[in-house]
């Protein structure tokens, strides 16, 4: 019974592990339009992408900071909120990891379909 | 409706946006904080809870520990000293605190006994002693690695982009005769030769015809003890600081070959002119027996031989 938590807990980690280079590749593909930070959370999980706002937010920043993201604050709603949009720069990085997580499906695909 | 939400819950969101916001650079703070502000509200909203002080306390906890949050946002170490220093650090401390600190109080409460000083003055000044010598032990060296982490991560954030290669490793540290425990060995032997000399100055321990003497020469606190005094003193704190170096490097080395120096010529010159012994202690220990002439310059030559050549090995091993 122990044994099975502690793989229950393994396994999620590792998929969070999993993750965490998906969710990039998701952002820049959503934020094609310009969108806030958390209507893109909420599309995200609607998507089955699920990601928390405090890994969403500081990525985020950090995709701006990387020039492969442009963020404008617009005052015209009930609150001041902070759009995002990919650049020029973003959309190469996004069609980069494109090519680079369909490569990296059929390998695994392959993988897995020889070991069966 | 959700106006009047923000401003009755307010305040525990904006101690949550302080508390992470405190811990990013200055420069970004103001845009995190009211990044931070709006995407909680808007999360609040989201959930159309009835309550929205429990809606709030929700949102907030899926936030998360504002300084995980925050060390998100800083993109920079919230360590102060990292993986890479630590074992040097801890092993220095270690040192510090296991053999430097015992020595030094044992030395004060040595010297507070022999000045005849009362029980409760020695255990107080031995008590005083560990702590006020203990936290400086702790906070400088704590200092110092907290600075050497920051300069090292600014340094591998800007160097990321070059390419590492088996050209980047250091140097294997050269295989040493005399260790940490030489060195420990050192620091330690100098220290009490630095406090029998001060002792037998301040305590007197030689009684001749009921009279309290000193051993050497009074005559030499008005001259030539200071320099060997301050030669002790100094290759000491050498010996310590090749512990923590890890080897004797070429300033320490050659700071030890002065400070030995220091402490050799002026002795070997006080032997030569046999003004070492306070007179009336050596008549009463030496009795009908006259010390010879060659004593003195045996004892002069072989100090300056030792010396010389213990300053030479640690030159040798610094330049391997």
């Amino acid at each position: 019974m122990v044994w099975l938590v502690t793989l229950d807990e393994l396994l999620l980690s590792q998929a969070q592990e999993l993750r965490r280079g998906t969710t990039v590749l998701a952002c820049l593909t959503l934020l094609e339009e310009r969108q806030y930070g958390y209507a893109l959370l909420e599309t995200l999980n609607d998507a089955g992408i699920p990601v928390e706002g405090n890994t969403l937010y500081p990525l985020l920043r950090r995709l701006e900071k990387q020039g492969l993201l442009v963020s404008e604050w617009e005052t015209d709603d009930t609150r001041p909120r902070k759009f995002y949009q990919v650049t020029p720069q973003g959309a190469l990085a996004r069609a980069g990891l494109t090519r680079e997580w369909q490569t990296l499906v059929g390998s695994i695909s392959q993988l897995t379909k020889e070991k069966r | 409706m959700s106006t009047n939400a923000s401003t009755t819950t307010g305040t525990l969101t904006e101690r949550y946006v302080h508390e992470v916001v405190r811990r990013v650079p200055a420069g970004a703070r103001d845009e995190v904080a009211e990044e931070l502000r709006t995407a909680i509200a808007d999360t609040i909203e989201g959930a159309r809870a009835a309550d929205p002080a429990s809606a709030e306390r929700e949102a907030l906890s899926d936030m998360g520990d504002p300084i995980r949050l925050a060390a998100r946002y800083a993109d920079q170490p919230l360590t102060l000293i990292g993986p890479d220093l630590f074992p040097a650090y801890r092993r220095l401390l270690k040192i510090l605190l296991a053999t430097v600190l015992p020595v030094v109080t044992a030395a004060v409460i040595g010297l507070d006994v022999l000045d005849g000083k009362h029980l409760g003055e020695v255990i107080e000044s031995g008590i005083g002693t560990v702590v006020v010598l203990g936290s400086q032990m702790i906070a400088w060296p704590t200092a110092v690695f907290a600075l050497v982490e920051r300069s090292r991560y600014r340094a591998r954030l800007t160097a990321r982009s070059n390419r590492w290669t088996p050209d980047d490793l250091p140097d294997l540290p050269p295989q040493e005769k005399h260790g940490l425990a030489g060195a420990a060995f050192g620091a330690v032997g100098n220290a009490l030769l630095l406090g029998l000399i001060v002792w037998q100055h301040s305590a007197k321990p030689y009684t001749a015809h009921g009279k309290q003497l000193e051993i050497l020469d009074p005559a030499l606190w008005s001259g030539w003890i200071w320099p060997v005094v301050a030669g002790l003193a100094a290759l000491t704190v050498l010996n310590l600081a090749r512990a923590a170096a890890g080897r004797w490097t070429m300033p320490l080395a050659t700071g030890y070959a002065v400070a030995k120096a220091l402490y050799a010529l002026p002795l070997a010159w006080i032997f030569h002119h046999q003004t070492v012994f306070d007179q009336e202690f050596l008549t009463d220990f030496n009795r009908d027996w006259t010390t010879p002439d060659s004593f003195y310059t045996a004892v002069a030559v072989g100090l300056l031989a030792v010396a010389a050549s213990s300053a030479v090995s640690r030159i040798r091993q610094a330049a391997k």
